[in-house]
């Protein structure tokens, strides 16, 4: 995995499909891509889109056939526009109720992404000024994986007209703005992941074995990098999601009680306990991928490239490293 | 002359009327002196005694001390011995959790993993019986 020489300063991983997610998903996806393309523009960042358009569902058009026309900002030539068979979802689920295996897909994108840094967020996540003063400053560091919390804005408040006076109005505040705390710096973590590629690499993504719930995935990757020996810190300021509806944040007691039934898995699971070795394969590394388009590509499917059902060997107790924090304590589930 | 009849009356026994009441004077100031040493005598032995019992008293506290801090530092090293056991088995205790949460996250997949596998058997038979694919 060298890098390249024209290798942009970061890479930002999206990954989505025309499904409706949350309501009107394309419109809000596209809102939040125009407003930060925009500021990462003005700011001379130099950057790439890794989109990872998963399993789309068929009858639907694909959104990389309609982003072009609803964001004039986004330059083909710094996309990289990655479609998934939709058999991998299939084929992958340990939990019929997933219907978004979300880590698995960003993982697909962190592995081709090419940016020196790459940033995991979501479609639906705005940027903030202290995180892009961050790229544009260039002051990011190896083997330091950065966080910043995630601020929510109410779902009244007019999206049409979104930009930094309403993001950054305390009034629009859906709840107290979150405080990473240390030495995690969890909450929100799937909206925020910050880290160099090769870490990114080292790590070997997302967690890929346990498939069972989609939620604590993007905590558990943040065991595993401080049992990799990488540091975690905030960035420095929040970035901001606006409130829609199915968001585990604004509904989070909605299972109360049948866990396991939730859509986004059981949340009581020990994601702050335990750690993994997903296998070099990681991110559909063996998928056959056909180019469509100069930087579009569909990943046809291929058992070859499907991780087993069961790999329990992988999942492994998290190492305490000097001076850093002790694996998460145990908590009974049942 | 003088001197010799009182060298004479001495040899006799026999002093002068003053000499006899001055010496009757020191005889009893003696007896005096005798009977107040006599007395502080018994109180010095009186005391010696008290001392004696406060000396064996002192002596009984002080075997009964002794005896206690010999408890009560074999307590300390008891103590500190299960303060070592009980940071031991905090450890094992702990050590323990995380190998149990291990295998709760694999439990999990294993039973993610059945159940896939359930449903999947479910619509392959469905399928090769000519069924719908409905699980049944």
């Amino acid at each position: 995995m060298s890098r390249r020489d024209d290798a942009p300063l970061v890479s930002i991983v999206l990954t989505g499909r025309n499904d409706g997610y949350g309501g009107d998903f394309t419109t809000r996806f596209f809102r939040t891509l125009r407003f930060n393309l925009q500021q990462l523009a003005s700011r001379g960042i130099s950057h790439e889109i890794v989109f990872v358009e998963w399993a789309p569902p068929a009858g639907s058009p694909l959104l990389i056939d309609q982003i072009l026309g609803a964001v004039p900002e986004l330059d083909p030539s710094i996309c990289s526009w990655w479609v998934v068979d939709g058999r991998y979802q299939e084929a992958l689920s340990l939990n019929p109720r997933l219907e978004y295996l979300e880590f698995l897909a960003k993982n697909v994108g962190v592995r081709r992404a090419r940016g020196r840094f790459v940033l995991t967020s979501n479609c639906d996540v705005y940027f903030g000024r202290r995180v892009l003063e961050a790229l544009e400053r260039g002051a990011l560091h190896p083997r330091v994986l950065y966080r910043a919390p995630r601020h929510d804005i109410k779902l009244a408040v007019d999206q049409s007209t979104l930009d930094w006076r309403v993001l950054e109005d305390p009034r629009n505040l859906d709840g107290p703005a979150h405080v990473l705390k240390p030495p995690y710096m969890g909450s929100a973590t799937g909206d925020f992941v910050l880290l160099d590629r090769e870490s990114f690499h080292e790590i070997r993504g997302f967690n890929e074995i346990y498939r069972v719930a989609r939620i604590g995935i993007d905590r558990n990757v943040l065991v595993k990098a401080l049992s990799s020996g990488i540091s975690i810190a905030d960035i420095g300021g929040p970035v901001y999601h606006v409130n829609h509806v199915g968001s585990y944040r604004i509904s989070p007691a909605a299972y109360a009680g049948r866990e396991a039934e939730a859509h986004w898995g059981d949340r009581r699971w020990h994601s702050g306990g335990v750690s993994y070795t997903n296998p070099p394969t990681w991110g559909l590394g063996e998928a056959p991928d056909r180019r469509l388009g100069e930087h579009l590509h569909y990943v046809d499917f291929s058992w070859d490239a499907v991780p087993p059902l069961v790999d329990l060997r992988r999942i492994v107790l998290p190492a305490a490293r000097r001076g850093g924090p002790m694996p998460g304590h145990y908590v009974r589930k049942r | 002359m003088s001197r010799l009849l009182a060298a004479i009356a001495s040899t006799l026994g026999i002093v002068s009327a003053r000499r006899h009441r001055a010496l009757q004077a020191q005889a009893a100031d003696l007896k005096s002196a005798v009977a107040e040493w006599k007395s502080k005598a018994t109180d010095a032995t009186n005391r010696m005694r008290t001392l004696e019992q406060e000396l064996r008293r002192q002596t009984q506290i002080n075997e009964k001390l002794r005896a206690s801090a010999d408890k009560a530092k074999q307590k300390q090293g008891d103590i500190e011995k299960l303060r070592a056991q009980l940071q031991n088995a905090e450890r094992e205790l702990a050590g323990a959790r995380e190998h149990l949460m291990v295998i709760e996250v694999k439990l999990d997949i294993l039973e993610g993993a059945a159940n896939v596998l359930d449903a999947r058997t479910r619509t392959a038979v469905a399928r090769s019986a000519g069924g719908t694919g409905a699980p049944v």
